[in-house]
């Protein structure tokens, strides 16, 4: 699989950005993702909409191959997991972490996570009403504005949209920092995209396939 | 048998007499000529002669275009039922009839049910609702030229086909105005070899008289658009002048701001000024149109929303702000003044540059030669099949074999493969073709008896709530705080508006408040400001009819005529064009290379339409690029085209023939533009129409919100995972019939390659290229490759002070 990276400092960390749609916090050997939206294909398949389940496990084996890229010891989800809360869409995730016996996964409950905090866990699966703090990181799924400490979040499925003279418009997925958060794009392929125009005070590292752009 | 006394015209006594004898056919006469009555009095005319012959029920099935039409169009018939004293009940069924009454009419059905071909469809959806066809004598389906044209036509021959098989006995009429494919018309209308098909043209003739505005002074570099408000002052006197008057413009944002405009210029006319739009609320639509025909108002700003529709007795002057782009569209326009027989139609021409003089120049001669376009009968839909075979699903179900006929006796399908329907029906019951990736999918299932059926009652709720083949951009409501709807907005346009930014709608300045469940929240606004929405799709493209006059004028207006007196009055300008570089005759094709400051431009000037320009434009470029590799910036208008570069641009008169040439057309073509980014646009609506995506009704509380996607999302996927997909090769054929008008395309290099080519150089900008320039620096599209792209504009736009 090709991918770019791009290397950035928070709070003296090093994150490496990846055009997959994940982080590596290398200093913590953590992957970060967000808005895997696991069973989407399957819940607009269940409501008469023929989407492939071929999406959903090619984003399965994207993850798949950043775990074996950055051998990480924690899968750290800011969010929206799963897409409808069902039970299948549970296991399915369940059953694809077997894979990896000795990945800690901490989820952070985004609003399409219906599922318990203290639900049958397999063994390394965590999940979090709110936050996870990790210093000097909070994990949260909503972006909140305002405190004090460095957030790491999802939900917005942020993207830009480039506007030069004249048409049509170029929109892209980014990662979208501002001064005390982070928000990740969304990590399935089956997403849209909130697109805003660039604004100053924030800096975005827009990607496509080939390349990282910083505006 | 004319009910009030006057004397029938005498297509109407053809009609009623061809009808006694059993045939069906397509009854042609201008507006205002009783068309309703020569088909509606038929009907009743034979079952007076044959009441035996008529069962309970619906009699005749009146399918109309227009919901507006729909009341108006009841009340005539049932005061004539009531003149000639049948016990008849006539009723109308489409999407404003309240629930009450649709249980009523499904209970027991009308004599003369009014309805439109979606509320049809969604009669199809309904259990066991075959019984209310069978009784069918005729059905008429009123305004076809403007339902041929585009799918909402098919779901006409689809219903068509269907309500043959149920009533044998049915006769089906046509009505249409003229268009210029009338014997198409009429076979794509009636395929069917048992029906005997006659065609009974009005000899009847609507009188048309066009008058050109000219402005103070001729401009000889023309700025596009810029004349606007100086022409004011002139639209002013005729407002008042006559009773009513229609204006026209092309697009909603420019009827938004010449409301402003007018006001401005006559504060006076407030209160008898208003502005109608499709994105106008219903109701106060309503009020208009109430206002009119009750001649309340002075002068309405309006788009091809009042097109068509109710006549209004009072409007006795129609105004055309621009170029209407079509003979068609502007004959049709003109027909809504002076509506009674033999009264004149009276238009307006305000150019809004010089240069759309010679359009009205066009227009005029285009009108007394009596030459319009035609209307491209649409063919292999898969997206309405799908849609189709899904209604019968949730009806009654279908089996394959007899849907496969019914399909098949359509002109749409009539070239349908086994293969394709196959696909079709898998479609609709797996997914897609490799099984194991749709599990889960059950949308439509086929029971023990072979029959094809939908189960499940929400996929049936989310079906009839997707009926039609009208696709709107997404849209919101616009709601006051304090209570009471303005109208509607896209959504792509609000989303770009952040709390308290003020913005133009109905005439109003308003303030946004905040956004919710599909409602935009909004209140008076104080802010002198406001930005007019720029509303998505509102270019309408320059049928090739009106291009050929418009070369035609051009060529001419070296030697005007002695009528052609805006052709005389720009006359400075036409010799400027002459001096610097040339008017093309009409066997001459124009290429001007220009050299400024700005760098090096090279103008042509195919006169096909924007649309087409940004074919040839993009063709011409990746041409160049193989001899030289260039960048280029493109900019274009209906007239020509520009490419500008900050290097030579190596076109001399040993190249240009091959530059120009129409070897290799479409593998160039294909080479030089984004098909696939053309196709996912075309998807669009494909999306939407065959149920791949779910649309919210605006200002509805609930929305489908964890079943939201876009299509260009789906479009992505199915490239990935379905390339045979038929709803994929459906948008590429529909870029390549509709986008690129292939047919368009090709005939064009035959007419350039027939044609003298002609290189004019010059140190500055002529009269033609001007207002291709001044567009550009609105709009303008580039030939660099995507990362290339965002590379400069990084560079150049978004420059980021490193820290």
């Amino acid at each position: 699989m090709n991918y770019v990276e791009k290397e950035i400092h928070i709070n003296n960390q090093r994150l490496i950005l990846n055009n997959l749609r994940a982080v590596f916090w290398a200093d913590h050997k953590s992957i970060i993702v967000s808005d895997l939206h696991v069973g989407k294909s399957k819940h607009f398949r269940k409501h008469g909409i023929p989407i492939s389940s071929k999406v959903q496990e090619s984003d399965l084996e994207r993850l798949h191959f950043l775990i074996t890229l950055y051998k990480p010891e924690r899968l750290i989800i800011v969010g929206d997991l799963f897409h409808s809360g069902h039970k299948d869409e549970v296991s399915i995730f369940k059953k694809w972490l077997e894979r990896f016996p000795l990945l800690e996964v901490h989820l952070i409950k985004g609003n399409h996570d219906r599922i318990s905090s203290n639900s049958p866990a397999v063994n390394n699966l965590y999940i979090y009403d709110d936050e996870l703090k990790l210093t000097p990181f909070i994990f949260v799924h909503i972006p909140i504005d305002a405190v004090k400490d460095f957030t790491i979040s999802g939900h917005l499925h942020p993207g830009i949209r480039l506007k030069a003279r004249g048409r049509p418009g170029i929109t892209l997925p980014c990662f979208k920092l501002c001064k005390t958060q982070l928000v990740l794009p969304a990590f399935s392929l089956f997403t849209g995209l909130a697109t805003e125009s660039i604004r100053k005070s924030n800096s975005y590292y827009a990607f496509t396939d080939t390349s990282f752009y910083e505006f | 048998m004319a009910s009030n006394g006057n004397e029938p015209f005498k297509f109407q006594e053809q009609t009623w007499a061809k009808f006694s004898r059993g045939h069906s056919g397509m009854v042609v006469a201008p507006t205002g000529f009783g068309k309703t009555f020569s088909v509606f009095l038929a009907v009743v005319i034979d079952y007076l002669n044959h009441p035996n012959n008529y069962k309970k029920g619906i009699k005749l099935l009146w399918i109309s275009p227009l919901r507006s039409l729909a009341k108006d169009l009841a009340k005539a018939m049932s005061e004539a039922i009531e003149d000639i004293g049948i016990d008849w009940e006539v009723a109308v069924r489409n999407g404003d009839t309240p629930q009450k009454v649709r249980r009523q009419q499904e209970r027991l059905m009308p004599d003369v049910l009014i309805t439109t071909p979606e509320t049809l469809h969604l009669l199809f959806s309904q259990k066991n609702n075959s019984r209310w066809f069978k009784s069918i004598s005729c059905i008429a389906v009123d305004e076809w030229h403007e339902l041929i044209g585009n799918k909402r036509g098919v779901l006409v021959e689809l219903a068509l086909s269907r309500i043959k098989l149920l009533s044998k006995q049915v006769r089906i009429w046509g009505i249409t105005a003229t268009i210029g494919n009338l014997d198409q018309a009429s076979k794509v209308l009636i395929p069917f070899p048992d029906l005997k098909v006659v065609t009974i043209k009005a000899r009847e003739k609507k009188k048309i008289k066009v008058i050109p505005v000219l402005p103070d002074e001729v401009e000889v570099l023309p700025w596009a658009g810029h004349l606007g408000r100086s022409m004011a002052s002139k639209i002013i006197p005729i407002i008042h002048e006559n009773k009513t008057t229609l204006i026209f413009t092309n697009t909603r944002g420019q009827s938004e701001l010449w409301y402003q405009i007018l006001l401005e210029a006559d504060p006076d006319l407030a209160g008898l000024l208003a502005i109608h739009h499709g994105s106008i609320d219903k109701k106060l639509r309503n009020w208009i149109e109430e206002s009119i025909s009750e001649g309340l108002l002075k002068a309405v700003v309006c788009t091809s929303s009042l097109d068509l529709g109710v006549d209004f007795k009072p409007v006795d002057c129609v105004i055309q702000i621009g170029s209407a782009k079509g003979i068609s569209r502007f004959m049709q326009r003109a027909g809504r003044s002076g509506h009674s027989p033999y009264e004149v139609s009276k238009i307006y021409m305000i150019p809004t540059h010089s240069l759309e003089l010679v359009e009205a120049s066009a227009l005029k001669e285009a009108v007394k030669e009596l030459r319009v376009e035609d209307r491209e009968p649409q063919i292999l839909c898969y997206d309405v099949l799908v849609q189709f075979l899904v209604t019968l699903a949730v009806g009654e179900g279908f089996s394959h074999e007899d849907t496969l006929n019914l399909v098949r006796a359509t002109h749409a399908f009539n070239a349908l493969t086994d293969e394709e329907f196959a696909w079709a029906i898998q479609f609709i019951t797996q997914g897609g073709s490799t099984l194991k990736s749709y599990e889960q999918f059950h949308r439509v299932y086929k029971d023990d008896n072979g029959l094809f059926k939908v189960k499940n009652r929400r996929i049936s709720m989310l079906h009839r709530m997707n009926i039609g083949a009208i696709v709107s951009d997404a849209m919101l409501r616009v709601k006051f705080l304090s209570g009471g709807y303005v109208g509607m907005i896209e959504e792509f346009f609000i989303s770009k508006l952040k709390p308290s930014d003020s913005f133009v709608l109905a005439g109003r300045v308003l303030e946004l408040i905040h956004i919710k469940d599909m409602t935009a929240y909004v209140r008076i606004s104080k802010s002198k400001k406001a930005i007019t929405p720029s509303w998505m799709g509102g270019r309408l493209p320059l049928t090739s009819y009106m291009s050929h006059f418009l070369r035609k004028k051009l060529s001419d207006a070296l030697e005007p005529g002695i009528r052609e007196r805006e052709l005389k009055f720009l006359h400075p300008l036409i010799s400027r064009q002459a001096k610097y570089s040339q008017i093309p005759r009409a066997n001459e094709f124009l290429v001007e290379l220009i050299q400024t400051k700005e760098g090096n431009h090279l103008y042509m000037y195919p006169f096909e339409g924007r649309l087409v320009h940004e074919v040839i434009s993009a063709l011409i470029a990746y041409r160049i690029s193989k001899i030289k590799p260039l960048t280029f910036t493109i900019a274009m208008n209906d007239y020509g085209f520009e490419l500008l570069s900050d290097q030579d641009i190596p076109i001399n008169e040993s190249n240009i023939d091959m530059i120009l040439s129409k070897e290799n057309l479409m593998d160039d073509v294909i080479a030089s533009i984004n098909a696939a980014e053309m196709a996912s646009r075309k998807f669009r609506d494909i999306a939407v129409i065959s149920g791949l995506v779910v649309q919210s009704a605006p200002g509805a509380n609930k929305t489908n919100k964890s079943l939201q996607s876009s299509s260009g999302l789906i479009f992505r996927v199915l490239e990935e995972n379905e390339p045979n997909n038929l709803l994929l090769r459906q948008a590429y054929t529909e870029v390549f019939d509709q986008q690129i008008e292939e047919v368009r395309l090709r005939a064009a290099f035959d007419r350039i390659s027939e044609s003298k080519l002609i290189i004019k150089r010059s140190n500055t900008f002529t009269p033609l290229s001007f207002p291709i320039k001044v567009d550009r620096l609105r709009q303008s599209v580039s030939s660099e490759k995507l990362d290339k792209r965002i590379q400069r504009i990084q560079s150049e736009i978004y420059k980021k002070t490193k820290v």
